[in-house]
């Protein structure tokens, strides 16, 4: 019997169980027939997509919220995290704890708790409410990437250019920023696959600007649509480009 | 560098704090203060009563609800907790030279569609589904199994699914603390797989189980998407009652009150959790 044949295994069938959804979802965008049985090989459904106007209003914001999201997490993430070095080292943990609240609230809460918020503020529902949900949600993930960043970082550059008669923002601009930019892109890419993905919120503060999350669960509800594979393949391609993209810029020691 | 101007680090971490304390701080406290509220003619009033407390936990409905949530909760944390160590003590002490690899592989899928994930079960599970399909083809039924889809099973295979990154993160953080040279030294000393699980693994990554358990649980526990897509009429959890009183019913206070009901008898269970590893692993 091969060496650690069960453990291979285990690890095979639990990748299988992991990406089983994912790789059912891309296989049926693709398939030619409308049934569950895959028939033949076809782009049908996305030429579906790219021709329904409601598709690409969502598609639209979607893209929209994710920017604006990157944006506005990376301002406030970015402040945060280069005033964070210079906090003293035994007190940034627990900053970093408190700023990955967010995350550890449940969806629901956030979700409905920003629904009440500004309801209370009388705000008309629209897509705006939702990209200040989704900056709230994409910030735990900025900072720890760029903290993560931070703490590689060597101060020494930094005397050395002071030594060398730079200015405080000359200072930031020729070295701060240049060393961190894989971390604030890396962070930038995270946010926007968290935006793109989230759904609770945009459902509850969106109105009628449709996220995409939001056609694909309307379109569910509804019953069978075959088109809907391919509008949720698209969304799960994109996270997932802009996640490995992350990961890449960031080369996390793992 | 590190103290610099006071001023300056004020300034710094300004923003994201008043940005915090207004939608964060802000939303959960008003969401909170509505649990106390009247609900009269479709209108919500203000006030401080507990009626919408006792009207969840004196409603034998909302008792139930709450118990079937928490205990497919605790059912998915089990499995999910497990399944996940196992994987992370795998990948660091017998695949160790692929770790990187299937580590990442996993935290991929964290960011691979929340909302899409949970849907595709329904093509996995469903009578016509892709499992239906594949067991009459080799023949283990002759006849679809409806019980895949549209109840516990399938709310608690799709809750699995995606929560197992998020079990993993933790877990091998924790699992660094574990020195191979450590677990060699167990086992050269004569201690079995059962001794070196309890009395070296454990121990050193109680942290990191107390923290993926705790993750598992608050996210089963309040999730809204998988029993509503998945469910059925049957399992419903108190995630979707919340929502019927967003969306249908518009009874806010209501809905809140359910809410942070279900809040704080899930932290209950992650503390009460918490102190029996601490106690079982002194």
């Amino acid at each position: 019997m091969p060496r650690h044949l069960g453990a291979k295994l285990f690890v095979a069938a639990l990748l299988v169980f992991l990406f089983a959804p994912v790789v059912i979802v891309v296989m049926f965008s693709f398939n030619s027939s409308a049934e569950l049985h895959l028939a033949g090989l076809s782009t049908r459904w996305y030429q579906d997509v790219f021709a329904d106007p409601e598709a690409m209003q969502a598609l639209k914001h979607s893209a929209i919220a994710a920017a604006a999201t990157a944006v506005g997490a990376l301002a406030l993430g970015m402040s945060a995290a280069l005033a964070l070095m210079r906090v003293p080292q035994r007190l940034r943990p627990i900053a970093l704890g408190l700023s990955a609240l967010p995350i550890a609230v449940p969806g629901l809460m956030i979700a409905f708790g920003l629904a009440v918020l500004y309801r209370q503020l009388n705000f008309e529902q629209s897509l705006g409410l939702t990209i200040s949900g989704h900056v709230l949600i994409a910030l735990p993930f900025v900072l720890l990437t760029m903290s993560s960043a931070l703490d590689r970082f060597s101060f020494s550059m930094l005397e050395a250019g002071r030594d060398l008669g730079a200015s405080a923002p000359r200072l930031y601009w020729s070295i701060v920023l240049p060393i961190l930019r894989p971390a604030i892109e890396g962070a930038a890419l995270l946010a926007m696959a968290v935006s793109l993905d989230e759904f609770l919120i945009a459902f509850f503060t969106a109105g009628a600007d449709t996220t995409l999350p939001m056609l694909i669960w309307a379109r569910v509800v509804r019953g069978v649509d075959p088109s809907l594979n391919a509008l949720a393949a698209l969304l799960l391609i994109a996270t997932t480009a802009l996640a490995l993209l992350a990961a890449r810029r960031t080369r996390p020691r793992w | 560098m590190p103290h610099g101007p006071k001023l300056l680090t004020a300034l710094g971490l300004a923003p994201i704090s008043i940005y915090y304390a207004l939608l964060f701080v802000g939303s959960i406290g008003i969401f909170l203060a509505y649990s106390f509220y009247r609900f009269e003619d479709f209108d919500f009033v203000p006030a401080f009563q507990l009626g919408n407390y006792g009207d969840v936990l004196g409603s034998e409905l909302y008792q139930t609800l709450i118990l079937r949530t928490l205990l497919l909760a605790l059912a998915v944390s089990v499995v999910v907790v497990t399944v996940s160590y196992t994987f992370v003590y795998l990948i660091n002490f017998v695949f160790a030279r692929h770790r990187a690899l299937l580590y990442f592989l996993v935290l991929v899928s964290l960011f691979s569609g929340y909302l899409v994930r949970i849907y595709a079960w329904r093509t996995l599970l469903g009578a016509q589904g892709v499992v239906n399909e594949a067991l009459l083809t080799i023949g283990l039924i002759d006849r679809p199994l409806r019980f895949l889809l549209n109840g516990w099973f399938a709310v608690g295979v799709a809750l699995v699914n995606f929560m197992i990154p998020l079990a993993v993160l933790p877990l091998h953080a924790a699992m660094a603390n574990v020195s191979p040279k450590t677990l060699e030294a167990a086992r050269d000393l004569g201690a079995g797989p059962v001794t070196i699980f309890r009395q070296v693994l454990l121990p050193l990554t109680r942290g990191g189980i107390v923290v993926a358990f705790a993750f598992v649980f608050i996210a089963s526990a309040a999730d809204v998407v998988t029993p509503t897509l998945l469910g059925g009429v049957q399992a419903q959890m108190v995630g979707t009652a919340v929502q019927a009183q967003f969306g249908t019913t518009f009874d806010w206070p209501f809905g809140a009150a359910l809410s942070f009901t279900l809040m704080a008898v899930v932290l209950a269970v992650v503390a009460t959790f918490g102190w029996t590893m601490k106690a079982a692993t002194r």
